[in-house]
């Protein structure tokens, strides 16, 4: 379960990030929704524990995965760049690798890859680890819709398996929709009246 | 022109002293680059890619010691070595050993400080991603190593660079013996003082041509993998 009291960040005299409160249950997956600059990955950095919030608190579960907005492929094969710091997952990365329609590419080198193909293998990488707090920052911004549906399916099916909580931002409202039990919204940064008005925070059920 | 083909004279005869020479000299930068390589590029990362109190004062540190002259690191290294000193009872001085340590000395900060800021600028990406992996944080600063391999190499090449040019610091702790610790830094010193021009630019040539055999050889070591 997230917990999160008076989260507040700043850069320099600019606040991006103002939370009062936050909680999330457990086994939960919640859609965090927001304009360009609202804030969304600064949240989801700050619960992934890679930035440090000027003031608040915060607790999360652990182990916490986290998957960045831009991607990141390591050297060497898709394969092995699934594979990197996992013991005895060759099989299991056969598989989802074939789930996601990413078994073509299997040995090629994960840097040519494209954007949505990148973007899959990214989420792969996580999908062979356990957690119980997973955070993903835009997964299906990159993917057709075709592929934003498999990884969506993946999705619910590594939920089933783990029971891990799931904060994960994104701009489509279909994608909240299919896979979020609620939204948040973040309306910060810019305009300093709304954050003054509405605290920076307004929750909202998707039903 | 004459100097060259000196060069090339004393290189295809193999005069047993050029070779002795040579030896020394690519035995101590070979030592004195691994062993700084080995400190300063695990250092220079951590402090790339941590951040933690007295950072500021660390890295300003590092950089005062990256300009520290060598003749200053000689004198040091000779200081604690001499007979007197706190480490003479090893009877180091005057070896090829002690002018490794002198050079590890120069160098370390070097790589150090070349390496954390090329990590501080690069390594974001993979940290983040590395990061949100899970995985331990001693598989991280791998990664992150591994995946700067190609730019690392030049930070490699510029430490063995200073290590073989370098003739300060190797003429005071080395001593310059003949047979023992000359290498081609100080016989070029030596040579030159002794008004033997042609047979120094001779020597020059040598170690240019080494320099340049050594960059082809690392850079094909970490040639990039094409894509298919
Ligand atoms: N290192 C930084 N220094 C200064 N400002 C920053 C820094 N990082 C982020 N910001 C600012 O914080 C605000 C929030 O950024 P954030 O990345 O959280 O937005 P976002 O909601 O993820 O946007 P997007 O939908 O474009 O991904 C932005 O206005 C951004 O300019
Ligand atoms: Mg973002």
């Amino acid at each position: 379960m997230i917990e999160v009291t008076g989260l507040h960040k700043q850069y320099g005299t600019r606040t991006v990030l103002d939370v009062p409160h936050l909680s999330v249950e457990r086994g939960a997956c919640v859609a965090l929704i927001g304009a360009n600059g609202s804030g969304k990955t600064t949240l989801l950095r700050i619960l992934a524990g890679q930035l440090k919030p000027t003031s608040g608190t915060f607790s999360t579960p652990q182990p916490v995965l986290y998957l960045p907005q831009r991607c990141y492929a390591f050297r060497g094969t898709v394969l092995q760049n699934v594979l990197i710091g996992t013991k005895n997952k060759r099989e299991d990365a056969l598989s989802l690798l074939e789930r996601m329609e990413l078994a073509p590419l299997l040995q090629k080198e994960a840097r040519s890859l494209s954007g949505g193909e990148l973007q899959r293998l990214a989420f792969c990488r996580l999908m062979l680890r356990d957690c119980t707090l997973l955070l993903l920052d835009e997964p299906t911004s990159a993917c057709d819709s075709h592929a934003a549906e498999l990884l969506l399916q993946e999705l619910q099916r590594y939920r089933a398996a783990q029971g891990c909580t799931v904060l994960l931002s994104t701009h489509s409202r279909a994608v909240a929709a299919q896979v979020a039990d609620r939204c948040l919204l973040l309306a910060n940064g810019r305009a300093s009246a709304l954050r003054s008005e509405a605290g920076t925070q307004c929750e909202f059920s998707f039903d | 022109m004459d100097a060259f083909r000196q060069a090339m004279h004393l290189l295809f005869t193999l005069d047993p002293e050029l070779l002795q020479i040579l030896g020394v000299t690519m035995r101590m930068s070979f030592f004195s680059t691994t062993i700084s390589c080995l400190i300063g590029l695990p250092l220079g990362t951590l402090l790339g890619t941590h951040s933690f109190r007295g950072k500021a004062f660390l890295k300003k540190l590092l950089h005062t010691l990256m300009g520290l002259p060598p003749v200053v690191a000689g004198l040091l290294v000779y200081a604690l070595f001499t007979h007197y000193g706190p480490f003479g009872s090893l009877h180091l001085l005057f070896t090829v050993r002690v002018m490794v340590i002198a050079q590890c000395l120069l160098i370390t900060p070097v790589v150090t400080g070349l390496c954390a800021s090329y990590m501080e600028q690069s390594a974001a990406g993979i940290l983040e991603t590395a990061r949100g992996m899970g995985l331990p944080s001693g598989r991280v600063l791998l990664l992150c190593l591994t995946e700067s391999r190609t730019s690392l190499l030049s930070v490699v090449l510029s430490a063995f660079g200073r290590s073989i040019a370098e003739v300060g610091a190797v003429s005071i702790v080395g001593g310059n013996i003949q047979w023992k610790t000359r290498v081609m830094t100080t016989a070029i010193l030596l040579e030159t003082n002794k008004g033997n021009f042609s047979f120094a630019l001779a020597l020059g040539c040598i170690l240019l041509l080494i320099a340049f055999v050594v960059n082809v050889a690392a850079s094909w070591i970490v040639k990039e993998a094409r894509y298919d």
